[in-house]
């Protein structure tokens, strides 16, 4: 096979740089071969050798329509440069190539499975890059910022470094927040058999606090029985399943579970996050062997979906227009509520302008799958590689782009300077708090 | 890594626009960034926040959470992001010097 052109700007990346001039190729051939003989059977068999390299995958892929069509951002390419010669050599590379393999599955590919929808034989292409990520991990080839938040989850359970009692702190400081727009709204803590327990993804407490004013809030007026967890497994998040660390993946995933099943609750509602979903509804359940979650996941989109749709939460005035939305790809594309996502749109705004290609099909953010968590070191070409995302959002003439997930936030927002769109970036939560009416017996009482 | 000038000083930057090194902050720095991030002055209000967090990045090694920011400079969360219009992880540890915060951010 003809080796792929490949042209990238330097980018440095201590860990990965560290990582290179520390592996031997001793390591490399034990650790590629234990991962494809005991982790990965005849599914990854079956994707390699089914696809007939026709490279219709390119097409859908943000990175390659982006960068010009540039085969070497295809997802074809992805693989061939990567697992097909680690089969191929049954493990004999060098460090460099494990190096490139980190680049290529970590920093150029989302693992958003636009790719599979457009094979003829629906290969899941993104879970070839996982293994690959995987065989990163084990062998520490993963970039400095993605390990870092791994680190943190590994240390506190949660992904920014936050400690028990700045949890607590902050959530009783938002339910203050909170009251101020309905006096008797709560946050009750720790409370054992609710209905809901809540759980978020560490930004929030961190730095973007006022989602938990704005929920405090949205659960008084629905009149529903909830809580939070005081302990560790509030953070729903999990970044140790996109560098490839299972093992932490799944002290994460199990520690938020058993926290909902400690406190004996019905179902555990999501904030707007789609990673978290995947990791808490199939990631993680998978890699631990469980059939489905032992409590059912409700992402935010279906849970406000439920609250509009049955009256308990009524519009009293809706959002100026036009306004268009963001589908992330793990509770869209890989989740199936793209429906419920519009009906919500069109429920709060006045003039929803919907994307093209929109739902299932839309485009990746590019920030999604850790590509953003990767740090800035990439982020230049993180942005570049999705032009497309700008012109598609250009072309609705919206002032404001709805986010339902922090990864899609975040990675727009960037989107949104590099390109200069000029547009807002909003939480759903944060249309719905303005759009809402509260009811006059919970508003507060005028001195 | 990328260098931007301001002001006949020349500082290295992370693709974020996030300085080099915390060492090397200086009140040039901070007009750089003002320009950056679109805030029309740099009040006392800006420079209390600044503060904090560059004394708690000392101590602690990373960026405070949102509550002890606002708990430390009294200003409620709102107030911080009509200082800071890209908010405390972004526009507000930038103009401090301190690293990007990793993450979801």
């Amino acid at each position: 096979m003809k080796p792929t052109i490949v042209k990238r700007e330097p980018v440095v990346d201590e860990a990965l740089d560290q990582c290179e001039a520390r592996l031997t190729e001793e390591q490399i051939e034990k650790v590629v071969n234990e991962v494809i003989d005991k982790e990965t059977g005849g599914r990854l068999w079956t994707y390699v050798n089914t696809c007939i390299h026709c490279g219709l995958c390119a097409e859908a892929c943000h990175w390659f329509l982006s960068n010009d069509r540039d085969v070497s951002y295809a997802p074809v390419t992805k693989v061939k440069d990567t697992i097909w010669v680690l089969l191929e050599k049954k493990g004999k590379v060098d460090g460099a190539f494990i190096k490139r393999c980190s680049e290529i599955a970590h920093t150029e590919c989302n693992l958003c499975r636009r790719c599979g929808m457009y094979c003829p034989f629906g290969i899941d292409i993104a879970y070839m890059l996982l293994v690959v990520r995987r065989i990163c991990a084990k062998l520490g080839m993963v970039p400095l910022y993605l390990q870092d938040t791994v680190h943190s989850h590994a240390a506190t359970m949660n992904q920014m470094w936050v400690k028990p009692d700045e949890w607590i702190d902050t959530l009783q400081w938002q339910e203050e927040e909170g009251q101020g727009f309905v006096p008797s709204a709560r946050l009750p803590l720790e409370k054992e058999g609710a209905d809901i327990m809540y759980s978020v993804i560490g930004p929030e407490p961190k730095f973007l606090a006022q989602l938990l004013g704005n929920i405090t809030v949205i659960m008084k007026v629905a009149g529903l029985d909830w809580t939070m967890p005081a302990t560790a497994g509030w953070d729903n998040s999990n970044m140790a399943m996109y560098s490839g660390d299972f093992e932490i993946m799944a002290r994460v995933e199990r520690l938020h579970h058993e926290t909902a099943q400690r406190l004996k609750v019905k179902r555990i509602v999501m904030g707007e996050c789609g990673h978290a979903f995947r990791g808490a509804e199939y990631d993680g359940p998978t890699w631990m062997g469980w059939m489905k979650p032992p409590i059912p996941i409700v992402h935010a989109i279906s849970f406000y979906y439920d609250l509009i749709k049955s009256g308990k939460i009524k519009i009293a005035k809706k959002a100026k227009g036009p306004i268009t939305v963001q589908d992330p790809c793990n509770v869209v594309r890989n989740g199936g509520l793209g429906d419920k996502l519009r009906y919500i749109m069109n429920a709060v705004c006045e003039d929803f302008v919907d994307v093209t290609p929109n739902n299932r099909y839309n485009y990746c953010c590019n920030a999604g799958g850790g590509v953003i968590n990767v740090g800035p070191p990439w982020k230049k070409k993180r942005v570049q590689g999705n032009r497309i995302k700008a012109e598609q959002f250009k072309r609705t003439g919206a002032h404001t782009i709805v986010t339902p997930c922090h990864n899609c936030h975040s990675g727009i927002e960037d989107i949104v300077d590099f390109y200069k769109l000029g547009m807002h970036v909003k939480f759903f939560s944060d249309i719905l708090i303005e759009a809402m009416e509260i009811p006059e017996h919970l508003k507060p009482k005028e001195e | 890594m990328p260098e931007v000038e301001f002001n006949g000083k020349t500082f290295t930057v992370d693709e974020d626009g996030f300085i080099d090194n915390y060492e090397n902050w200086t009140e040039d720095w901070v007009q750089h960034v003002k320009k950056e991030e679109g805030i029309d002055e740099v009040n006392d209000e800006h420079k209390k926040v600044i503060t904090m967090l560059r004394e708690y990045y000392e101590k602690n090694g990373i960026a405070p959470m949102v509550r002890v920011l606002s708990k430390v400079t009294g200003f409620k969360l709102k107030h911080i992001y009509e200082l800071f219009p890209s908010g405390p992880g972004k526009g507000a540890c930038k103009m401090a010097g301190l690293p990007k915060p990793t993450g979801c951010v």
